[in-house]
């Protein structure tokens, strides 16, 4: 695959390639971030400007010995495992769908948008009232299926809480696979598709063998980057139960935002988003490491 | 002897014709920062008043995204540490010991005293206003006082009068839940303190050391929360209800009664006409009684580089006839007694259940710790109770221990 | 031929299924808009109703002409296509840069440009806000975009890059032989195969400035309020003005599917034999 005659990985071509985009990230968010990471060994508290005494591994020693750290991180892997999931096979199956020809095509690809052009506040508030124990819709839906008898107070019970407010994020979020990976479908070529037809291949077979492959790429990587999105998101959960009731929607950056901004802790709040991230970089990590094997073969 | 006592004389003549001699007045601009819940309300005729009157002074108002309060002060908080702070702003008790701790404001004593419109404000509002320090940083501007919603047709077809004390209380609300009505829309979430401190606070428990484990301080914690697990006469969204969906209950005649204060009553007034109305909370059977006094007040900050003209705006609003147009933007009650007597936008017996709640009107302790208690202590373990997950003994428990441990 | 059966076996296959999955998706939308249709009266109302007592355009005539929202759509408009054109022109050059070079530091590279979408951007707000005054572009529609922006361009560079490692190198090599330049063979070649991908990228990007509120709300003020705060500023601290805000949440989703509508036509396959055998 290399070209003797435009030799790779020599000069400095590819950083001039690179360079737009890291002068911006460097020149924006380089300080905030080393900040961040910066006030994680410290004991900051916004409204001590003056004192801000270093602390070591102090705060995030003082993550692991705090139960609600714990449990925010269980309620992340949840919320990312489910989440995500769902997020990804509905959108996979609406873009597969959207990808074939029908008369309406243009019309549906528009409409898959919605949830995801709403801003957070919308959708809480939304999603929020559709729970509502009396003006709900979801608990008239239900009853006049005779699912239900009498009305569920989804977001006040520690058992239902979580997965309405994971639900609202699936609604949000499957519209992203669905587009991305819509995009991703062009590229599979159509004359392998036309040949595993003309040889008699099952929808299904053609999925497994032709498309999946050839989109593994792009599926990995809007996996990657959607899990790190949801990993990271609190605004629907902020707007719609605050964390409650009690601790049963506490995800791991609600947490960190609520010391940070509702208890001022910055520097404790700084260690348990660092703490995410970590995470989250295991994940990159181990993607990069195998993406690179497969791209070197 | 003589030469320096000319000298001084000399000197104290030359700095008192200083003062003497007109400032050149050159025009000033003063930024204000505000939040008005309806975003149609704008305070442009206010401000065009104030410039007529102070043709050297202009002010520029931003209206901030209230956000729950996060995003109001995360952008003060912010805008004062990058040096960008407004002249001045609203802004509540809560957050005062904390811009204290960040030295942002302009301690406004001396403007105060020599304010000729201070008497207009009464000294039970002045004394709630006071820094812990001592100094005044903060001019009051408009206040609410939690008071209780009742439907007094379920009350008089009951043949209840509205209720006095806690026992009362507890009665009508067992009598009044029935056919899916339940007798109280409690708030369990973000921002239930008010309901909860009425029943406790004015119950016996206090925020000194120790207030929060005493006989009495558990006894009334274990009756509010008995009211949800025992008496069960509040509807099962209680544990994670804001004040929408109290208001919301009560306004389609799912319960009650609510607590809440007068900004919604006109709501409820186009809701329900003459079905509710509105009384002081409950009391402690010895009498004793708390509840929450919603503080709005001006600052000027620190870093401002107006100060003087900044007070004369924050001042403006503050004064009679100015404070009634200001509250119509904002549906607030008038901190001036001359104001209050005046209220064109709130029916009279909403405004009259205010003003007899304000004997026993207070505010959370000035502790830079109150605002992590409203936020999450509190929510979460009134939840919690509420559910069943903790005792309601351990919820005390662990208020005593975030404000003392 | 067997048209008839052809079109029912569609009918079942595809288009139902898509009509359930759409009637999830604009389910809730559709709610907001009958909400936003009925006078303010008849959200106390209990049972619930689903048709609206009255149709009323009255929250939207408030909403227009009353607040300032269509000038906030119009400036989310703005920021938004600036997003789009500064993260494209920082993206596009940094996915062609990882995916057609292999040099020293390209997986530590791409791997810290995820780095900052890893921190949750609640807690580097403060910073950046301080970040943005010395840099004197609060309140401006440069100093959202450029908020924007880098936020944005770590998502788009990786999703580009995974787009155009899709595109076998064959085609370089082979617009290479022909003697075209670098920049001739990723304007003819690859630009016109990775459209497919621009297109998404530039779809994300816009969609994600277009819905982002905290920026908005920290970085900009009175001059340049975005339609998200616009919204905010519905939901006050004793009242939510459900009239606006459900008006104001209809109107804000349409330009976005609008868009999308007008552009979707572009999501061809790019690829096809006669490229690559040539």
């Amino acid at each position: 695959m290399t070209d003797p005659a435009r030799p790779l990985g020599r000069g400095l071509i590819p950083f001039a390639f690179l360079a737009p985009a890291l002068a911006i990230e460097s020149a924006i968010v380089l300080y905030p971030v080393l900040r961040t990471t910066w006030m994680s060994f410290h004991d900051v508290s916004l409204f001590r400007p003056g004192s801000a005494p270093f602390v070591g591994f102090g705060n995030f020693a003082r993550a692991f010995a705090d139960p609600v750290f714990w449990l925010s991180l269980e309620h992340s892997l949840i919320w990312i495992g489910v989440v995500v999931a769902l997020q990804f096979l509905l959108g996979f199956a609406t873009a597969l769908l959207l990808n074939q020809s029908f008369w309406w095509r243009g019309l549906a690809r528009a409409l898959v948008m919605i949830p995801w052009a709403l801003p957070s506040v919308i959708i809480g508030l939304m999603w929020t009232w559709m729970y509502d124990y009396n003006f709900g819709v979801v608990n008239d839906l239900l009853m006049r299926l005779g699912v239900l008898r009498e009305p569920v107070a989804w977001l006040a019970r520690a058992d239902t809480t979580l997965p309405a407010v994971m639900l609202a994020l699936v609604w949000q979020g499957f519209p992203f696979f669905a587009v991305t990976i819509l995009a991703g479908l062009q590229t599979v070529p159509k004359e392998h598709l036309e040949a595993a037809v003309i040889d008699g291949a099952s929808a299904l077979q053609r999925l497994r063998h032709i498309i999946i492959p050839a989109i593994a790429d792009v599926l990995a990587t809007v996996l990657l980057l959607r899990t790190i999105w949801v990993a990271n998101s609190l605004d629907v959960v902020l707007v719609m139960t605050g964390g409650g009731p009690g601790y049963a929607t506490y995800t791991l950056p609600f947490y960190a935002f609520l010391k940070a901004y509702s208890a001022m802790e910055f520097g404790y709040g700084a260690a348990l988003s660092l703490l995410l991230t970590a995470l989250l970089l295991l994940v990159v990590i181990a993607y990069v490491r195998r993406t690179a094997q497969t791209l070197a073969s | 002897m003589k030469r320096r006592a000319f000298l001084k004389l000399t000197a104290g003549a030359a700095i008192a014709g200083a003062v003497a001699r007109p400032a050149i007045a050159k025009p000033v601009t003063v930024r204000w920062w505000h939040h008005f819940d309806n975003p149609q309300a704008s305070a442009a005729g206010l401000i065009a008043r104030f410039e007529a009157a102070n043709p050297d002074i202009k002010i520029v108002a931003e209206s901030i995204p209230w956000g729950g309060g996060n995003d109001y002060y995360a952008r003060l908080f912010a805008a004062v540490i990058a040096g960008n702070a407004p002249d001045c702003a609203m802004v509540k008790l809560n957050n005062l010991s904390r811009l204290m701790e960040m030295q942002a404001l302009e301690p406004l004593d001396e403007r105060i005293a020599a304010w000729p419109e201070r008497g207009d404000i009464s000294d039970a509002i002045w004394s709630i206003n006071k820094a812990p320090d001592g100094r005044r940083y903060y001019l009051p501007l408009q206040y609410v006082v939690i008071y209780l919603y009742y439907r007094a047709d379920l009350f008089a077809a009951a043949g209840l009068p509205p209720p006095v004390r806690f026992e009362d209380f507890e009665a009508a609300a067992r009598a009044l839940t029935r056919g899916g009505v339940f007798g109280f829309g409690m708030r369990g979430g973000a921002g239930g303190y008010d309901n909860w401190g009425p029943f406790v606070l004015g119950g016996g428990a206090s925020f000194e050391a120790g207030g929060m484990i005493s006989e009495a301080a558990l006894k009334a914690n274990r009756f509010y929360v008995g009211l949800g697990t025992q008496a069960k006469v509040i509807p099962p969204s209680a544990p994670t209800d804001g004040f929408q969906q109290i208001i919301a209950n009560f306004k389609a005649g799912r319960t009650a009664m609510a607590i809440h204060h007068v900004g919604s009553s006109n709501d409820l007034v186009a809701a329900l006409g003459d079905r509710v109305s509105a009384a002081p909370v409950p009391r402690a059977p010895d009498g004793k009684g708390w509840t929450l006094f919603g503080d709005e007040s001006s600052a000027v900050l620190a870093g401002s580089q107006q100060k003087e003209a900044a007070f004369q705006w924050i001042a403006f609003l503050s004064t009679g006839a100015n404070n009634v147009d200001f509250n119509k933007l904002t549906g607030q009650l008038s901190v001036t007694t001359s104001g209050a007597a005046l209220d064109p936008i709130h029916q009279p017996r909403f405004v009259a259940a205010s003003a007899a709640s304000l004997a026993s009107a207070a505010v959370l302790p000035n502790s830079s710790k109150t605002p992590d208690f409203v936020a999450s202590v509190w929510p979460t373990n009134m939840q919690q109770a509420l559910l069943g997950q903790i005792e309601p003994d351990a919820m005390m428990r662990a208020f005593e221990a975030h404000f003392r441990g | 031929m067997t048209g008839r059966r052809t079109l029912l076996l569609r009918f079942v296959a595809v288009e139902l299924p898509l009509l359930a999955i759409l009637a999830f998706a604009i389910g809730p939308y559709v709610w907001m808009v009958l909400t936003s249709l009925r006078p303010d009266s008849d959200l106390a109302a209990f049972p619930l109703s689903y048709a609206p007592s009255a149709v009323t355009l009255e929250h939207y005539r408030a909403l227009l002409a009353h607040t300032s929202f269509a000038g906030n759509l119009l400036n989310s408009l703005i920021v938004a296509c600036g997003a789009v054109i500064v993260g494209l022109c920082a993206s596009v050059p940094a996915a062609y840069g990882f995916s057609r070079f292999r040099f020293r530091g390209r997986r530590l590279l791409m791997t810290q440009f995820l780095v900052i979408n890893m921190f949750p951007v609640v807690l580097l707000i403060i910073p950046l806000f301080v970040v943005m005054r010395s840099l004197g572009l609060l309140d401006t529609f440069i100093g959202v975009v450029a908020g924007h922006s880098t936020f944005s361009i770590p998502f788009a560079v990786w999703m580009l890059t995974s787009y155009l490692n899709a595109i076998p190198r064959d085609l370089d090599e082979a617009a290479a032989l022909d003697g075209a330049t670098r920049l001739q063979t990723i304007r003819l070649v690859l630009l016109p195969l990775v459209a497919p991908g621009l297109l998404t990228t530039a779809i994300y990007i816009f969609v994600t400035s277009w819905n982002e509120y905290l920026f908005a709300m920290m970085l900009s003020g009175d001059h340049v309020r975005t339609v998200t705060v616009a919204l905010q500023l519905f939901v006050g601290e004793f009242t939510v003005q459900w009239g606006l805000l459900t008006a104001g949440g209809t109107l804000v989703a349409l330009p976005v599917t609008l868009l999308f509508l007008i552009v979707q036509r572009r999501l061809v396959s790019g690829l096809t034999s006669g490229a690559v055998k040539a």
